[in-house]
Formats: structure tokens, sequence, C-alpha cells
């Protein structure tokens, strides 16, 4: 059969499939199988065995259950609440406040937990009921929480960027360094466009009377100490090199317990419930991956990456115009599917293609982190969304609008990481020297 | 027959719980070694071989507890008796390929056992040890997939539906 006319049909079916609600692993895997009966591969059953074998004991995973647990273990510490307490006497002169205790907790509790969806869940139960208390504006209050969420998928320990460092064969621990400087661009931009948004607009930030003296503000950030060593320990072990990032994925999981046993928060019912809940994940993830990893190797006796490649090369494609295409196509998958679905279908199909245009696969793994993260805020599928519904009770359209300007400020750190690549390399390449 | 099913899930489940404290532990093991001037052998394929293990055995368990993800979006808006419909076919297809990937992984290990494959790292790990406990993860996974087509075919809903209303909060 004409490959272009199996493509074809593959799409098709794919979006049947995903439609009828078959789960995403097994869509994937008959897929891929569906590719070699077209092809007529008749030893498709071996080769399928010996890659979901190869793509599952593999080493470098071993992070992910690992990081997986450790986010697990601290999301039943008392983490959000000494976030809050840490924070708040911090900002109290800062224009906006409170609604940066939203992002700064997120941002840290982003680099102990490697999910964006437990991330705005953690933070946003603690801040959400708060800020209302207090008279903040509960618009921008579910804003900044929306958008600040999703930095869990950009600041390391990811757990998307270990599925694309695996996917894609790009170094974990690279990708890790690499997503530093961008986490914090994010970090930056968010609390500038707060802190510009609270002063023309000074009636919804209310009037904090309250003051702080320094021995107040050390006495209140002395609870954060623990977390705060936790993760310049983890990062810290990875960034030097001292550890890979299995290794400091098991220290995290150590620290994390000792930071929840400190916390009086450790028992046989949350050391159960942590686990289990870390099965749940990394079993879910793992079979979505051995389906990619099938699906990837069918792809590439079709030819179809190599097609669309030579494609790219002859139509003399701008890696720029190419870009755009990629992020249109992303934003739209992104409005059906979950991150970890677009990153591997992306690495099955596109990876050769953009390799062809000359474009860095590390660079890549942000770009696309980043585009995901615009689409976990976009309706109708947008997990933050459904977080925040829940935790909120407004309407998933009240959120999506409340959310948009950080939508627009996550495209401009995409456009602002296009134009100067090196926000991205500079890290990995002055770490690996 | 209920009883025997449930447990198996349950059983297995904790048993992929218990190799991710076995990855952890391992890893823990070598690191601290290494800085006391000690090397032990094989970590590395140790720590992959248990999380196969641990990914395979927790399969069954997460499916009942709604844990593997797909795309709700069309599937919510169907009217009762269409969306049983719906769980029947997609409970279909999956049992079928379910089915045809733990024959294959089976085969794999037959394999491994007849020709005596071992691993490459420093100990020689007969391979077929490893590979079982993924494919004895698939075949439960597999079980529990025709357990929950056959509530479905007696017009039952199916155990997983009640929790993906549910919020899961590592869904990435």
């Amino acid at each position: 059969m004409d490959p272009l006319l199996i493509a074809g049909i593959l799409t098709v079916v794919l979006f049947v499939l995903l439609a009828a609600g078959l789960w995403v692993s097994l869509t994937l895997m008959l897929l891929g199988l569906l590719t070699m009966v077209m092809l007529d591969n008749n030893a498709s059953g071996l080769i399928f065995a010996t890659t979901t074998w190869g793509a599952s004991s593999s080493w470098a995973l071993t992070a992910l259950p690992l990081f997986i647990w450790m986010g697990e273990i601290l999301f039943r510490t008392r983490l959000s609440e000494d976030l809050f307490e840490g924070l708040t006497p911090w900002l109290s002169k800062f224009p906006g406040q409170l609604f940066h205790v939203n992002i700064l907790s997120c941002g840290i509790f982003a680099a102990v937990s490697g999910s964006s969806a437990a991330t705005a869940a953690t933070i946003g139960r603690m801040t959400l009921p708060e800020l209302k208390q207090r008279g903040y504006d509960t618009r921008m209050a579910i804003g900044t929480l929306a958008g600040s969420g999703t930095l869990g998928l950009l600041i390391p320990p990811s757990i998307i960027l270990i599925v694309y460092g695996v996917a894609a064969e790009v170094s974990v621990a690279r990708l890790f360094m690499a997503g530093a400087v961008p986490g914090l661009l994010l970090v930056v931009l968010f609390m500038g466009y707060t802190a510009l948004w609270a002063k023309l607009s000074p009636k919804s930030v209310p009037q904090d009377t309250r003051h702080f003296t320094w021995a107040d503000k050390f006495k209140a950030i002395r609870n954060l100490i623990p977390v705060l060593s936790l993760i310049i320990f983890v990062l810290g072990s990875i960034y030097t090199g001292l550890t890979t990032p299995s290794e400091a994925a098991a220290f995290g999981v150590a620290g994390a317990l000792i930071l929840s046993l400190i916390s009086g928060t450790l028992s046989t019912k949350s050391f159960n419930e942590s686990l289990m809940g870390a099965v749940k994940t990394s079993c879910m993830i793992a079979l979505i991956l051995a389906g990619a990893a099938f699906l990837t190797i069918s792809m590439g006796f079709l030819g179809l990456p190599r097609m669309l490649a030579e494609m790219i090369a002859t139509l003399q494609l701008s890696p720029y115009m190419l870009l755009v295409y990629l992020t249109f196509l992303f934003v739209i998958l992104g409005c059906f599917l979950d991150g970890i679905s677009v990153v591997v279908l992306t690495t099955s199909v596109v990876l050769p293609m953009v390799q062809q245009a000359g474009i860095d696969l590390l660079w890549f793994g942000i770009y696309i982190v980043l585009v995901v993260e615009m689409a976990q805020i976009t309706p109708p599928v947008g997990f933050n969304l459904f977080v925040i519904q829940a935790l909120s009770g407004k309407n998933i359209l009240y959120i999506a609008r409340a959310a948009l300007p950080f939508f627009m400020l996550i495209m401009l750190a995409v456009v602002l990481i296009t134009v100067f690549p090196s926000i991205v390399t500079a890290l990995p390449d002055l770490m690996v020297n | 027959m209920r009883r025997f099913l449930d447990g198996l899930y349950a059983f297995s489940g904790a048993l992929a719980g218990f190799f991710i404290v076995a990855i952890t532990l391992v890893i823990l093991v070598q690191i601290v070694s290494r800085w006391m001037g000690y090397i032990v052998p094989s970590t590395d394929d140790l720590s992959g071989f248990f999380l196969a293990a641990s990914s395979f055995l927790g399969l069954a368990y997460t499916l009942k507890k709604g844990g593997h993800i797909r795309v709700s979006l069309v599937i919510q808006r169907l009217s009762r008796v269409q969306r049983h419909r719906q769980e029947f076919l997609v409970l279909a297809v999956g049992s079928g390929l379910a089915t045809l990937m733990s024959w294959h992984l089976g085969y794999m290990v037959y394999e491994s056992w007849v020709f005596k494959d071992v691993s490459v790292g420093y100990l020689p790990i007969p391979l077929w040890i490893p590979q079982s406990s993924m494919s004895l993860g698939m075949l439960i996974f597999n079980i529990a997939l025709v357990d929950e087509l056959i509530r479905v075919l007696r017009g039952a809903k199916p155990c997983y539906q009640d929790y993906e209303d549910e919020l899961n909060l590592e869904e990435v």
C-alpha cells in the first residue's frame, strides 16, 4: 500500500479511537499494530514484545516513578500552608501583594513536583480561600493560579521533560538544566504583569495594613528552610553532575519522607496513599511510553517521519515558519489531548522533520513544554482548568478568560526563547563545560 | 471468584508499589556504597527490571481505579444507553488487544528461557525472570479488561467510570 494512503488511514483511525474513549496507551499500540499489518510485516508481535521490554526496563526512566512519588509525599504534608505563611510577610509591600504568593508558591512547589495539575491543586486549595477572604479580585486570583500552576511542567524536576527525554533520546539531566531559566523567566513575566495590573487597578487589591518587621519576616520563612534545602540538594546534585536524575530522585524521595516525618504528617496511611498514587500515575505513563515506542518503530517502517523530513528539505521551509505551523498544531492537539500524549505523538512522527530543519532537540523539548503549558489553560481540555474549576466552583469559560493574560505571557515566552535560544541552551552548555 | 479477582488486582497493585520502594532502595544503596568506595554490581540493570515489574504489575490496579487516561470530551456527552454501548466497544477492543499483547509478551519470555538469554551487565541475570513480571502484569491487565467487559455485558457500569469523574491530581 502507498505510505501516504496508510498515513491518511492512520490519522482518521487515531481520531476515531481517541474520540471513542479508547485509552491513549492502547490507541497508540493499536495504531502501531495496524501500521505493521498494512505493511504486511509478519514479525510485528516479536517487534512489539522486544520494543515494549526495551522501553519499559530502561534505567533512565526510573526517575519517573520516583519523582512522582516525591511529589505525592509532599502533596500530603503541610507544605502549602508553610509556603503561604512564609511568603506573605515578604510580599506585603510589593504591588499586587498576595497574588504573588500564588505565583511564587507555585514556582517553589513546581521545583519539588513534576506535574502542573498537582501544583495548581496543592497551592490553590490554600491560597484561593485566603485571597477571597481578604477581598482580593477573584478573577485575578484564579488567573494567577492557572498561569503559574503550569510552571510544574517546566521547572525541573518535570515529569513531561523526563517523558520527552526518554522518547526523543535527549539527556534528561540536560533538559532539567535547560528548563530552569525559561521557568524563572515565566515567573518574572507573571510577577511583572501582576504588579503592573495591580498598579493600574488599585481597587482590586485590598490595602494590607499589617506591618511586618524583619524579625517577623525571618521567623516566617524559617519553616521553608527544609523544602528549600531539599530543592537545592536535588537540583544542585543534578546540575553539578554529582548524581544522575534517577539518583537525585531517590534522594528526593528520602528527603520528602524525612520532611513529612518532621512535619508530623507521615503515617502508614499517608505513606501507602502516596505510594499507590505514584503507582497509578507511573503505570499510566509507562504504558503510554510503551505504546509510543512501538508506534515510533512502526512509523520508522512506514517511513513517514523521513518523508516529512524530506518534504521540509524540498520546501525550503525556514525553521521559524515550521515552528509557527507546529505551534498551531500543538495548541489544537492540546485542546483535546493531555500534554504527555501530545509529546509522545510528536516524537513518533515529527522529530526527524524538526532535526532536518536544523532545530536543536534540547531546545525543542523546552519549546514543546511551553506550548503544552499554554494548552493546559485552553478549553475544552485543559487539566489546570478542571482542577481550578473543582477548587473554585467557577465555570470553565470564566477560568479560561481569567487565565487568558497568562496564556499570552507564555506565548511571549515562546517568542522570546525562539528569538534568543540561549535562554534555553546557556545553562546546559555552561554546566557541561 | 469476585473476591479472588479483586484480591488479585489489589495484590499486584501492592507489588507494583513494593517495586517502586525497591527501586528507591537499590539506587540509594548504590550511591552510598559508591561513596564508601564499593561498587555494587548490576544496580542499573536491577532498577530497570524493577521499573518494568512495577509498571506492568500495576496496570490492572490502575485500570480499575480509572488511572489510565483517555479523551472524555465526546463520551461524556453520550446518553446512558449510548455510553453503555461505547464502553462495551472500547472494552472489547481493549480486551482483544491485551490478549494479543499478553500472548506476544509471554512468547518472548518463553524464547528468552529457551535460548537462555542473559542481561548484558556485570551479573548475567537470565532475562526470563524479569521479563516474566512484565508478562504476568500484562496478563492480569488482560483479565481485568475482560472482567470489566463481562460487567458491562451484564448491564452494569465499569468500575473505572466511578473514579474518572473524580479529579486525578497527578495527571500532567
